[in-house]
């Protein structure tokens, strides 16, 4: 069995599903009220591999939402509380979806493996970023030919490079794609020259220089509420892949010539008959689309690779990258595209 | 020339942030608060005289009703006296954290403070209620008393610590007693469980409203607290035969009863 631990975007959302899931109450409550809330196992529902195997899986809502971060103490709770109730009901493999790794590597929760009576087992979870990185390469490689970028010759820019999903991004772009060259753009100067130095190359730039120049952009950073970016002083074309969280770049960055497609979503090759994830997930299509780190747990349990995969920062290889991928396609998976934006299938998206 | 503008909130300095940068950021916004109190302050003893004297009464109605208890299950009456025993040993043991930080309990507030429950709990013994006198003790004060001693544990003096380590083990198996009674007797005491749920659960809220102020000088968080008893009090229901639904429905009361 695999779990998935994800929570809602936003503190009216929350409220808004809680409302459509028939509790009142708790679509009332302000803000402390789902700070003092317990998290749920909201949903099982079983998933068929393009292979015909089949496995159970169980969404657990963290009852976390972004207006915590303020809250250290609470969000370090939530998070906590979540995995713990993944293992108590025995799932096998869970994924940290959307802040809950974030909050996990930035608390170092890794020294809070006491749980009330409970010690947590981490190799029943995993953050779910080998799949994701994996999955943004792929969008990469598959998307920049469609709009006229010939790799070989382009410069792709990496930002938030230095990061756990970033430096997977670099090694695989410059390793196995061969891209023509890469900008690394971050924040800190030595993880920066660190990272330079295992790649044997890249270039490291502010990220105005990095975005006159690239063909290609991978965000796999959050954007400062202020950002704003002049289209006109893009490359034209210029493929922004944003794989960042929460997702929000196509507010910022739109015109001719730009194309910015979600990064870290995948599709499945059916529907899944899952209600409440549908809900608070807020895909296109709901019912096949879903969070790259989602999607490393159910691969995890059909390979019976039950491990916390993705684990701690900087430990993805190309070769994990290799053996999640070729899950990825075995199962059914497909990285979102820009044809899948560009030219939705209604039938597929209503069936 | 620079496409970006990017305006943080200190300056007009171009910033790129990545999701873990800008979550640490948002978080050490706060406190951690990993400073134990000051347990000799007076503001600390005046808050501690109520807490402590909570824990002392809540134990010894503890001991008086699984005593009570007994004459309505006369077959468990053995193991329910063995449970009430261990009770009496807590409260010992918290009357010796009072004395060792100098503090009297206040124990005319906790007897009115467990007032609601105890009477609730009296009705039903009157009755004959097993259901309901179970609910009352052995789930709902006890879940309470797991969450309290859950967050009291890394916020307590040295002395108190050890006691109350020792102690939430034990309650867990008190918890666990009377959610294997009612699991074994689920179809027939539904129905008294959900009622007995809808009088009590307002109670604990109310109480654990009323002693927020001073949790909150012994770095006991509100919210924390409410979350730890639901996550115990669920855990329960769940084991016991209650779906997810009718758990989030009955559960709800704590939150905003």
């Amino acid at each position: 069995m695999f779990g998935l631990i994800g929570h809602s975007t936003s503190l009216a959302a929350a409220c808004e599903l809680a409302e459509r899931l028939g509790y009142p109450e708790y679509a009332q409550g302000d803000l402390d009220m789902w700070c003092s809330a317990p998290p749920q196992l909201v949903e099982n529902f079983s998933v068929t591999s393009a292979t015909g195997k089949t496995i159970e899986g169980a969404y657990i809502d963290s009852v976390f939402v972004p207006e915590m971060l303020r809250r250290f103490k609470t969000a370090k709770r939530k998070v906590l509380n979540a995995m713990e109730l993944a293992q108590k009901r025995g799932i096998a493999i869970t994924a940290l979806g959307g802040f809950t790794s974030i909050i996990f590597e930035d608390m170092n929760l890794l020294k809070e493996q006491q749980v009330r009576a409970t010690t947590l087992e981490w190799e029943r979870f995993t953050t779910g970023n080998t799949h994701t990185a994996w999955v943004i390469c792929h969008q990469v490689e598959l998307n920049a030919p469609r709009i006229g970028i010939d790799l070989a010759k382009a410069r792709v820019a990496v930002i938030g490079a230095t990061g756990d999903i970033g430096s997977a991004v670099c090694r695989w772009l410059s390793q196995r794609t061969g891209v023509a060259e890469l900008l690394l753009v971050a924040r800190k100067q030595q993880p920066l020259l660190d990272l330079q130095s295992e790649l044997g190359g890249g270039r490291i730039l502010a990220l105005e220089e990095a975005l006159q120049q690239a063909d290609v952009v991978v965000w796999v950073a959050s954007l400062p509420e202020s950002l704003s970016i002049d289209p006109a002083n893009l490359p034209n074309p210029c493929l922004m892949i944003d794989g960042g969280y929460p997702k929000n770049l196509d507010s910022k960055a739109s015109g001719a010539g730009i194309h910015v497609l979600k990064g870290g979503i995948v599709e499945f090759h059916r529907d899944i008959d899952w209600q409440v994830v549908a809900l608070a997930a807020e895909m296109a299509k709901p019912q096949r689309q879903m969070f790259a780190c989602f999607a490393e747990a159910m691969l995890l349990d059909f390979e019976e690779l039950h491990t916390n995969f993705s684990w701690g920062r900087n430990h993805i290889t190309l070769e994990k990258m290799e053996l999640i991928g070729a899950a990825s396609l075995r199962h059914g998976f497909q990285a979102l595209g820009l044809d899948s934006l560009s030219a939705p299938a209604p039938s597929l998206a209503t069936a | 020339m620079p496409t970006i503008q990017s305006i943080t909130n200190a300056g007009s300095r171009a910033e790129v942030e990545t999701s873990r940068d800008l979550a640490a950021g948002q978080l050490i916004a706060e406190s951690s608060g990993d400073e134990l109190p000051d347990f000799t302050s007076p503001v600390y003893k005046d808050a501690y005289s109520r807490i402590n004297a909570i824990v002392i009464e809540g134990e010894q109605e503890a001991h008086d009703n699984y005593i009570s208890l007994g004459t309505l299950i006369p077959d468990q009456a053995e193991e329910l006296a063995r449970l009430a025993r261990m009770e009496l040993k807590h409260m010992k043991g918290f009357t010796a954290c009072a004395a060792n930080l100098g503090v009297e309990a206040d124990m005319p507030f906790a007897k009115e403070f467990f007032t609601p429950l105890r009477d609730n709990f009296q009705a039903g013994l009157r009755d004959g209620k097993v259901v309901t006198c179970l609910l009352i003790q052995s789930l709902l004060i006890e879940a309470f008393a797991i969450a309290a001693y859950h967050i009291y544990i890394p916020v307590a003096d040295p002395f108190a610590r050890r006691i109350t380590e020792a102690v939430v083990k034990d309650e867990y198996t008190h918890l666990n007693y009377g959610q294997e009674w009612l699991k074994a007797n689920f179809e027939a005491s539904r129905a008294e469980l959900e009622q007995a749920n809808r009088q009590n659960l307002p109670h604990v809220r109310r109480m654990l409203e009323r002693v927020a102020a001073d949790a909150a000088v012994l770095q006991m968080e509100k919210s924390a607290l409410i979350e730890d008893f639901m996550i115990a009090y669920q855990e329960a229901l769940t084991e016991i035969g209650f779906n997810s639904r009718e758990i989030a429905r009955m559960a709800v009361v704590a939150l905003v009863g």
